[in-house]
């Protein structure tokens, strides 16, 4: 039973740095539309090619946060939720 | 992480994301119908909006395309009425969006990968576009594979896990406080991330299909 305890807690922990990037990438694209809008000011008749072309990119650089996202929900929907369904049928 | 079944027909389960995945079909179909039936040369009324739509897809395919593009235009198009309205279907209570389950977005996403292959063949002949996995040296090719494999699934998982993650949030902010607070935050995943995942899995599979064929 505690070895089950033991293995979700570490599982949580795991989730919640691996939910980090998240953050990071956050960082990241705010720094692109900050620079998007700099663009902007500068040239405002480009102003719908430098939307998508940031839009564009946001979203590839996104790829890093949604990859530890898919890690995450397939850790807690598939070792996490029967785990802890075991450990309440033993108390 | 299976979708809920709610009910059979004969053998075959009736999943929750097929349900509504049916509705939006008839949705748009009648829609479709009712909008199309006397197209006029001046646009009056609902034409305004369907020429708007048509319009903005074909802009986008053209120019990232070029003319050669032009045949894009339907299935991007459908690509986006299906996934802008099954993100904004979530709004209503007791609806879920389709995009809600990973089955969904991975078989849009299969879709644009086909196709953009399928172009590929078409337009560079079946040598030269096998001989692009081998670009820019043979011993490239496992990673050219493993590009190949992994945009799928991050074009699939980006608007699966946007939509699915804005619901988990949902229901834990439902637990927490079912009255007033879950409106705004509805609207905002809801609606507007929605509609900035539709345009960001629309402008990606554009993408995807022109760096395939150029």
């Amino acid at each position: 039973m505690l070895e089950i305890a033991i293995i979700v807690a570490a599982i949580a922990i795991g989730s919640g740095i691996a939910l980090l990037a998240g953050g990071l990438v956050g960082i990241g694209e705010g720094y692109a539309a900050g620079k998007a809008v700099e663009a902007m000011a500068r040239q405002p008749e480009m102003e719908g090619q430098i939307r998508t072309t940031m839009i564009l990119g946001q979203a590839v650089s996104e790829s890093g946060a949604i990859y530890s996202l898919a890690v995450v929900l397939l850790l807690i929907f598939t070792v996490v939720l029967p785990l802890v369904n075991r450990l309440l049928e033993l108390l | 992480m299976e979708a809920e079944v709610l009910f059979y027909i004969h053998s075959f389960p009736i999943s929750k994301p097929l349900l509504f995945t049916w509705i939006i079909m008839a949705a748009v179909s009648v829609a479709c119908f009712l909008l199309t039936r006397d197209l006029k040369k001046v646009p009056r009324g609902a034409q305004h909006f369907l020429e708007l739509a048509v319009d903005g897809i074909e802009n986008l395919v053209v120019g990232n395309m070029g003319p050669e593009g032009k045949k894009f235009v339907p299935l991007i198009l459908t690509i986006a009425v299906y996934v802008g309205i099954s993100n904004i279907i979530g709004v209503i209570p007791g609806a879920s969006s389709p995009t809600e389950n990973l089955n969904t977005t991975l078989t849009l996403a299969s879709i644009v990968f086909l196709v953009g292959h399928w172009a590929a063949i078409k337009k560079k002949g079946l040598w030269t576009w096998f001989k692009g996995f081998f670009e820019p040296y043979f011993f490239m090719f496992p990673i050219n594979i493993a590009g190949e494999i992994s945009q799928v699934i991050s074009h699939a998982f980006r608007l699966y896990g946007n939509v699915f993650g804005g619901g988990i949030l949902l229901s834990i902010i439902y637990m927490v406080a079912p009255y007033v607070l879950p409106t705004p935050l509805l609207g905002w995943f809801g609606i507007f991330s929605g509609i900035i995942q539709t345009a960001v899995f629309t402008l990606l599979a554009v993408v995807y299909i022109q760096v395939k064929i150029s």
